[in-house]
Formats: C-alpha cells, sequence, structure tokens
C-alpha cells in the first residue's frame, strides 16, 4: 500500500537526505498499522498531515547540519570567478568615455560562460549530496543573476540567457559525474 | 548553569519518552508514547528535530540498524540515553519538584 507520491515527494524535497531516510522508515510502519486499523483513506491522510507538519522542523534541523552553508560556499565558489571578470570589465567599461557604441566582444563573453561552467563544474566537485547540489545550483544561479544585473554597464540579453543556467549546469554535471564514478 | 544543559518542556517528555521506551527508543515509538500518555499529537518531524537538538548536546546517542522490509526498506535510527543526559533529567525533574513543593492545586487566587 502506497502512502501518496504527493507526501513522499514532499518528504524527500524539503527534508534532508539521512533525516528524510529515517522519517519516511518510521512513517511508513506507522502507516501500514493506521491503514490496517482504520482503512488506506484515513492512513494517506494521517501521511500527508504529518508530512506537513514536519517540514518546518526538519528543515531547521537540515540548516542546522550546515547543508545550506557548504551549498552556498559551492554557489559563492563557482560565480566569484565571474564576479571578478565582470567587475574588471566594468571598471575598464567606466573609464572609457564616449561609450554609446561600445559593445564587449562576443568571444570575451563566450569565455566568460565557458569560465563559469568550469568553476561551477569544480565547485559542484565538493558538494556531498543530491540535494546538496540542487540547493547549490538554485543557489549559483541566483547569484549569477545578481552579479549580470546589478553592474553598471548594461550585459547583453543572450550572454545573460546563457550565463544564469551555465552554474547550475555546471555544478549539477560534476555532482553526477562524481556519483557514478 | 550553560544554557545547554536546562531542558526544554518537549525535550524533558522526550528524553523520559527514550527512558521509558529502553531498547525500542526510535522516532514514531517516542512520538506514540508521548501521545499516549500527553495526549499529545506531535509530529514526526518535531520528534526529530528534538532529537537531533538532544544528540548535538550528547544528552542522547544514536545507533543505526539495517534495513527491513516494514519500514520499507528504510534504516531504523534508535536512540539511548547518556549520563549527560540522565544528569540533565534528574536535574530537571529536581527542578520541578522544588517548583512545586508546597503548591495546592488549584492554587489560591487562581480565577475559577
Amino acid at each position: 500500500m502506497n502512502p501518496g507520491r504527493v507526501s513522499q515527494f514532499l518528504l524527500f524535497a524539503f527534508v534532508g537526505a539521512a533525516e528524510a531516510e529515517f522519517v519516511a522508515g518510521d512513517l511508513a510502519e506507522e502507516f501500514a498499522s493506521l491503514a490496517n486499523r482504520r482503512g488506506p483513506r484515513v492512513a494517506r491522510r494521517w501521511y500527508f498531515r504529518q508530512v506537513v507538519r514536519s517540514i518546518l522542523p526538519l528543515l531547521t534541523v537540515r540548516l542546522r547540519s550546515g547543508e545550506f552553508t557548504r551549498a552556498l560556499l559551492a554557489a559563492a565558489g563557482a560565480v566569484i570567478p565571474l564576479a571578478i571578470l565582470d567587475r574588471l570589465w566594468s571598471f575598464v567599461y567606466s573609464q572609457i568615455p564616449l561609450k554609446e557604441s561600445l559593445h564587449r566582444d562576443p568571444a570575451l563573453l563566450a569565455m566568460n560562460v565557458g569560465l563559469l561552467v568550469v568553476s561551477a563544474w569544480l565547485a559542484g566537485l565538493r558538494v556531498r549530496t543530491r540535494p546538496e547540489a540542487v540547493s547549490s545550483a538554485v543557489l549559483a544561479a541566483a547569484l549569477t543573476a545578481l552579479v549580470l544585473c546589478a553592474g553598471p554597464a548594461p550585459a547583453p540579453v543572450l550572454y545573460v540567457a546563457l550565463a544564469i543556467p551555465a552554474a547550475p549546469v555546471g555544478c549539477l554535471t560534476a555532482c553526477c559525474w562524481r556519483r557514478s564514478g | 548553569m550553560p544554557k545547554g544543559d536546562t531542558l526544554g518542556e518537549f525535550e524533558y517528555l522526550v528524553l523520559l519518552a527514550i527512558v521509558r521506551l529502553r531498547d525500542n527508543a526510535y522516532g514514531m515509538r517516542v512520538r506514540q508514547e508521548i501521545a499516549d500518555r500527553t495526549g499529545r499529537d506531535t509530529s514526526i518531524g518535531a520528534v526529530y528535530a528534538t532529537l537531533d537538538r538532544l544528540e548535538s548536546k550528547r544528552l542522547i546517542a544514536g545507533t543505526i540498524s539495517a534495513p527491513t522490509p516494514e519500514r520499507g526498506g528504510r534504516a531504523k535510527r534508535s536512540f539511548e540515553i547518556t549520563r549527560a543526559g540522565l544528569a540533565a533529567l534528574n536535574r530537571t525533574r529536581r527542578d520541578f519538584a522544588s517548583m512545586l513543593e508546597g503548591l495546592v492545586f488549584p492554587p489560591q487566587g487562581a480565577p475559577r
């Protein structure tokens, strides 16, 4: 008997992998006994309520474990080289008078995106678990968007559109590569 | 007394449940024990968050056992109280007893 896909998805999406394993086992045990006594419908409702009520306390456990700090450090490690290059460009840009027609060389922008993928890949090698890799990928995308949009010089749209997914792709492929190896 | 040495109310209940359950103290049993004895319908997440806190204070120690089919092939984490946990439990019990000493319920002057 299945306690419901939505409940299980919520449990594993929000709760740290290690904790979710024990919590899911405990819930499965109680779910089976409740389903025998009061029927699968009541048991499923009970399971879902337990999962929803458990998300917040278990997120605090995940925070205490340092997982978010590690994910944030990995994301920062991925984006910092790009941020340095972008600040350098902004400085050069600010030194040039009459800059209306000045555009960044596409080859330079492509190099920036390539560097971002490489640094994100290297940062992704340091994350330990899949949920940590997902957290660092999301954070890396957000940090990249922040770095590109907060600069004084407007960044080309295509460059932004390529750079924002580049960081999470680098992080996640590194994590998958490490897990498969 | 350092802040980590004192027990919150729910921590106290969880530690007492672990002592009562002896070798069979794990998340679901602790939750059921508290529900049976106090009537509180606590979430399994709240129990695990408290167990994690107590473990980080070194008041309990956890051991992981092999996965079983009745748990959907998932491992189980059991807990036992440590010497520091027993000391914290005794201290809290003494504090409660001392605060309750001489009080008559319902207390005089309490709203009726």
